[in-house]
C-alpha cells in the first residue's frame, strides 16, 4: 500500500515535472524565435533608414540650375528654325526608342535646314522602371549637363541614348556607362565628370512635372507649334512632312 | 498575466480562430483577384496603352502585362484567385457553420492549395527578379495566400489528417502545440518585407 502511494505519488511528481518542462521548452522557443523576430525588424528598419539617406543623395534637394538652352516650359532647345517641335520623352520607354530610330534623321534635316526648332523633354516618370537606380533621370540629367555645357552635341547623344536603350524595367545603364555613350559622339571628358554632380536633377524633377500638368499623358508625345500631333510617329516621313507643312504656314 | 497567455495559446488551436483567420485572409485574396482581374481587362480592351509609354499606367509601358508570367495559362492569372478563393471561403465558413469535413476532402483541399501557394511564390519571384516591378495588390495576394495556407495546414496537422510518416506527424504535431509555426510564419513574413526593402527600397522611400 505504502508503495502504491509512493508510485501515485511519483507519477504526479513527474507529469508536474514534465509540464514544466514543457513550459520551459516553449518559453525557450519563445524567446529564440522572439529574438529572431526582433533582428528582422531592426534589419527592415535600417534598410529602410538607409535607403532614405540613399534619397537624399539623388540631388533632388538641391538649388534649382536651369540649363543654359532651356525653354520656359522645360524643354531644351536644339536648332532655331520657326516652328517649335517640342519632343516628350523617357530614356527607359521602348517607344521613345522607335519614335527616335525612325525620325532622328527627319529631325536632324529639320534643325540644319532652318526649318524647325527641336524641344526635347527628356522627363523622369518611367523612374519606376528601373529597379530603383533612377536611370530616366540620370539620363535625362546628363543630356541636360550637354544642353549646358556643350549644345552642339546634344542631338546626337540623345541618340546615342536610345541606340544604347536599356531594356525596360532593367537597372538602366549605369552613370560610367552614360558618361561613355557621351563621349563616344564626341562630349568632352571635363564635362561628362561633372553627370554625377546631378546639378540637373530639380530641373528635371520641374519639367517632368509641368509636362504632366499640362496635360501631357505619356510618351513619345510630340506637339508641333504647341499641338499634339496624331501622325504616326513610328515610321519615318510622317513627322517630317508635318512640320514641314506647318513651316509653310507658319512663313 | 500567464493565465492570459495561456488561454491565448488554447484559443489559437481551436476552429473559431482557425477558420476566422482563413475566412479573412480568403476575403482578402478574393478582393485582391478582382481587382487585378478588373485592371487586366481594362489593359486589354485600351489599344492606345500599346503604343506609348503612359504615366497611369499600372504596368510600365505595357511591356509586364503582356509578358509570358502574367498569363502562364493563357489567361490574367488574377483570374485563378477568382476560381479558387471561394472554394476557401466555403470551407471556413461550413467549417465556423460546425461542419466536419471528412480526411480525404481536406487533402485533397490541402494539395489543390499548395500547387496555388507555390504558383503565388513564383510569381513573386518572376516580379521581383525577371519582371522587376511590383504591384500592391499582387503582394497582398502573395501575403493571404501564405496566410490562407498555414491556416489550412495548421488544422490538418492538429487534426492528424496528413499523409506523412508518422514520425513527422508527431514532431508536426509538437511544433504546432508549441506555436514555432506562428513563429515561423512572422519571421517569414518580415524575410520577405526585408527582400522587398532591400530592393525597392531607394524608389519606395527617397
Amino acid at each position: 500500500m505504502g508503495t502504491k502511494t509512493g508510485n501515485r505519488h511519483t507519477a504526479a511528481q513527474k507529469a508536474v515535472a514534465s509540464a514544466r518542462a514543457g513550459q520551459r521548452g516553449h518559453r525557450t522557443i519563445m524567446i529564440i524565435g522572439g529574438a529572431i523576430i526582433v533582428a528582422l525588424i531592426a534589419a527592415i528598419a535600417i534598410s529602410v533608414i538607409t535607403a532614405m539617406n540613399d534619397g537624399d543623395k539623388s540631388g533632388a534637394d538641391g538649388p534649382l540650375v536651369v540649363p543654359a538652352t532651356a525653354t520656359a516650359d522645360g524643354g531644351l532647345a536644339v536648332g532655331n528654325g520657326p516652328v517649335d517641335v517640342d519632343i516628350y520623352l523617357d530614356y527607359m520607354c521602348p517607344y521613345c526608342g522607335k519614335f527616335e530610330a525612325a525620325n532622328h534623321a527627319d529631325i536632324q534635316r529639320l534643325i540644319d535646314d532652318g526649318t524647325a526648332t527641336v524641344n526635347l523633354h527628356p522627363l523622369a516618370f518611367l523612374d519606376k522602371a528601373s529597379q530603383g537606380t533612377e536611370y530616366s533621370t540620370r539620363a535625362a540629367n546628363a543630356v541636360a549637363t550637354v544642353a549646358d555645357k556643350d549644345p552642339g552635341h546634344v542631338l546626337n547623344f540623345n541618340t546615342a541614348l536610345f541606340e544604347n536603350q536599356p531594356e525596360e524595367n532593367s537597372e538602366g545603364l549605369d552613370d560610367a556607362k552614360i558618361a561613355e555613350v557621351a563621349a563616344s559622339v564626341g562630349v568632352p571628358q571635363s564635362v561628362t565628370d561633372t553627370f554625377a554632380d546631378r546639378t540637373f536633377v530639380p530641373w528635371v524633377t520641374q519639367s517632368n512635372d509641368a509636362a504632366f500638368e499640362n496635360g501631357i499623358t505619356g510618351t513619345p508625345t510630340v506637339k508641333i507649334n504647341g499641338v499634339v500631333t496624331e501622325v504616326d510617329l513610328y515610321t519615318a516621313g510622317p513627322l517630317y512632312e508635318a512640320v514641314t507643312a506647318a513651316a509653310g504656314t507658319t512663313k | 498575466m500567464t493565465t492570459l497567455f495561456t488561454r491565448a495559446r488554447a484559443i489559437r488551436q481551436s476552429n473559431t480562430w482557425i477558420y476566422s483567420t482563413m475566412l479573412f485572409s480568403a476575403l482578402i485574396s478574393l478582393t485582391a483577384s478582382l481587382v487585378l482581374s478588373i485592371d487586366a481587362v481594362e489593359l486589354a480592351r485600351d489599344p492606345t496603352a500599346d503604343l506609348s509609354c503612359n504615366i497611369n499606367s499600372v504596368v510600365s509601358c505595357g511591356a509586364v502585362g503582356v509578358s509570358w508570367q502574367a498569363q502562364l495559362l493563357g489567361f490574367p492569372n488574377a483570374f485563378l484567385g477568382l476560381i479558387a478563393e471561394p472554394v476557401v471561403i466555403t470551407i471556413a465558413v461550413a467549417a465556423l457553420g460546425g461542419v466536419r469535413f471528412p480526411r480525404w476532402f481536406m487533402i485533397a483541399a490541402q494539395t489543390v492549395y499548395t500547387i496555388g501557394l507555390i504558383f503565388a511564390y513564383w510569381l513573386f519571384y518572376q516580379a521581383i527578379v525577371n519582371i522587376g516591378a511590383l504591384c500592391p495588390w499582387c503582394l497582398l495576394v502573395t501575403l493571404s495566400t501564405t496566410v490562407v495556407w498555414v491556416s489550412l495546414t495548421h488544422v490538418n496537422i492538429r487534426d492528424d489528417y496528413l499523409p506523412m510518416p508518422r514520425a513527422w506527424r508527431s514532431w508536426a504535431r509538437e511544433a504546432i502545440a508549441n506555436d514555432i509555426d506562428l513563429l515561423v510564419v512572422i519571421a517569414w513574413l518580415l524575410v520577405l518585407a526585408l527582400i522587398i526593402v532591400t530592393r525597392y527600397g531607394s524608389a519606395l522611400f527617397a
